[in-house]
């Protein structure tokens, strides 16, 4: 499958880095979802608020500005309980770091089959 | 000490009595003819006296005087004086100096030996007790000179040796700052005895540094701790303080010695370096990310192997000239007609059919690397279909950087055959019409007129660099 489908779930990718959200994007559409992206965890936020139809959020975690990734998934596991979250990171260990109940965890570059797998089994698609 | 006694009588009979008894008594004794004589011998290991009263109103008794009062502090050489026999009364000169002996026993007559002999040997006693006091007040002095010199010795070494110097009581009560302390800190000398050092210390590090010294203090245990002291110019600085217990010969501790040492300017160096290594490690890590990019991406779209071979190689050798770039000007920034040159280079041989227009202007190196990703797509794209595909076709690349405005950059096609946008999204026109506008902060129009490829990116000027 190449290419999202009209209805299938929406995803939002969130990576300060443009390059490498653009590699996620490609990931994930490629895989069949929709994608929306932000560009930090403040635009996600934004972003989560106008669009009623996001399924899943992928967030890095190093960001630039105030809010780095695990808090906002703390944030978005408090304000949307139903979504589901994937958290890439570079960084190899976080151990000690709290991630929010329920979260999933990849390190970067992404294990792209790994990731699609769990995508799918995030928004029950097989 | 030689018991030399000295005797002086006048009548010759007084003699020989003084004489037969001190032989008697096996007392060594030396016999004197004049106070002169004797006056002469004070001083000079003499240990006690033996005179009679009539002798004393003899000459010389001024100069027994003198020598008398020029004893040193210690000395008060013992008299036994014999007085005139019984019924004679002595004179008023006799009287006079036997009251300047100071230390006389008189004896009267009829002279019992015994008594006399007593008398002296009690003399004689005495006078070794004035040498036994005199030794022990050299050794006093000698001790106390020899405190004096090494008190000036620490204090030499504890306030010129460049380091802060501390002490407290076993119970951990300081009491004791070496010069260095009040010069660091400027404070008042003593206002930070007792337990005040804890307010030198940056509020942060207050309770964590009682814990640590109240742990040293309750176990023995060596006391090390980094944290911030209030210099005299009211900034705090990074400080080492170390401190070890000293002991009596039983184990149990008599005092803490401590050190400060300033580490501000490793500590901040170190900090600096942590920064820098992280900064790195980000762009390792970004550049693997578009190393990772470029390959999945070319793979994805290629015809064949031997394309996407070409296809990935070329992109690389393009970021790996970028890189090269960079590192020249440390990774700060670029400046902009370079970065353009450099995405071009590959098609120098068309050098005269492209057109660059632009101010020398610095970008940064995110931005740098970027942009020049995504004019070597433009490039090679317009290499293999575009204005530099056929003879006649020409490329203009402009920018301006007003002083009210955005960021504009432009390249225009001309003269070469039709394009079209392409049918599917490969890397390429992923970095151009996407990953560009990201790293500027702007927005990037591409358009296919029949005249030939069109591109534009707008962004605001901070977003150029930073």
């Amino acid at each position: 499958m190449t290419g999202p489908q009209q209805d299938a779930p929406a995803i939002l990718v969130v990576e300060d880095e443009p390059l490498i959200r653009m590699e996620a994007v490609d990931m994930i559409e490629e895989a069949g979802f929709r994608t929306f992206e932000a560009a930090s965890a403040a635009q996600a936020l934004k972003v989560l608020e106008q669009e009623a139809e996001i399924a899943v959020l992928f967030t890095d975690v190093d960001m630039p500005g105030g809010m780095n990734g695990l808090a906002l998934a703390a944030e978005v596991r408090d304000r949307f309980p139903e979504m589901g979250i994937i958290i890439a990171s570079g960084i190899v260990d976080l151990e000690g770091r709290e991630m929010p109940p329920g979260c999933r965890f990849f390190p970067k570059p992404y294990p792209t089959s790994r990731i699609t797998a769990a995508l799918r089994e995030v928004t029950g698609q097989g | 000490m030689p018991q030399t006694v000295a005797f002086l009588g006048r009548a010759e009979g007084d003699c020989a009595l003084i004489r037969r008894i001190l032989t008697r008594e096996k007392i060594e004794a030396r016999e004197l003819t004049s106070l002169t004589e004797l006056a002469g011998l004070v001083g000079k290991e003499l240990q006690a006296v033996v005179v009679t009263e009539a002798a004393l109103a003899g000459p010389g008794g001024e100069a027994l005087q003198e020598a008398l009062a020029a004893q040193p502090a210690w000395s008060d050489l013992p008299f036994v004086v014999l007085g005139e026999p019984a019924g004679e009364s002595p004179s008023a000169e006799a009287l006079a100096r036997l009251d300047g002996l100071h230390s006389a026993i008189l004896l009267s007559r009829p002279l019992r030996p015994e008594v006399f002999a007593r008398a002296l040997r009690a003399a004689l006693k005495a006078r070794q007790r004035q040498h036994e006091a005199r030794a022990r007040m050299a050794e006093l002095q000698l001790r106390d000179r020899q405190l004096f010199e090494s008190e000036a010795s620490f204090q030499a070494i504890a306030n010129s040796v460049d380091q802060m110097i501390w002490s407290t009581r076993p119970d951990g009560f300081h009491d004791y700052y070496n010069s260095r302390w009040y010069e660091y800190t400027g404070v008042p000398e003593g206002s930070t005895d007792g337990e005040a050092w804890n307010g030198m210390f940056h509020p942060e590090d207050q309770e964590r540094a009682w814990g640590v010294w109240r742990h040293s203090l309750e176990s023995g245990d060596p006391y090390e701790i980094e944290y911030r002291l209030r210099h005299r110019t009211g900034q705090y600085r990074w400080v080492l303080g170390r401190a070890h217990p000293v002991r009596d010969a039983g184990g149990k501790i008599l005092r803490w010695y401590g050190t400060c040492t300033d580490i501000h300017d490793m500590k901040v160096a170190e900090e600096q370096r942590r920064l820098m290594l992280a900064e790195m490690n980000h762009r390792v890590k970004n550049t693997l990310a578009m190393v990772h990019s470029i390959v999945s991406q070319t793979l994805r779209q290629a015809e064949s192997v031997a394309e996407a071979r070409d296809s990935i190689q070329s992109r690389i050798t393009m970021m790996s000239q970028a890189h090269d770039r960079l590192i020249n000007s440390a990774w700060l920034d670029a400046r902009l007609r370079e970065v353009v040159e450099t995405a071009l280079a590959p098609h120098q041989d068309e050098a005269p059919r492209i057109a660059l227009e632009g101010p020398d202007m610095a970008i940064g190196a995110r931005q740098a690397l970027a942009l020049t990703m995504a004019l070597h797509e433009l490039a090679t794209n317009a290499a293999k279909y575009g204005a530099l595909s056929a003879p006649g076709g020409r490329v203009e690349i402009a920018w301006q950087a007003p002083e009210e405005g955005p960021f504009r950059l432009t390249w225009r096609e001309a003269g070469g055959p039709e394009v079209a946008a392409p049918r599917r999204r490969g890397f390429g026109s992923r970095m151009i019409e996407q990953a560009l506008a990201g790293y500027f902060g702007g927005e990037v129009r591409l358009e296919y007129p029949k005249s030939g490829l069109f591109f534009e990116m707008s962004a605001p000027p901070e977003g150029l660099t930073g």
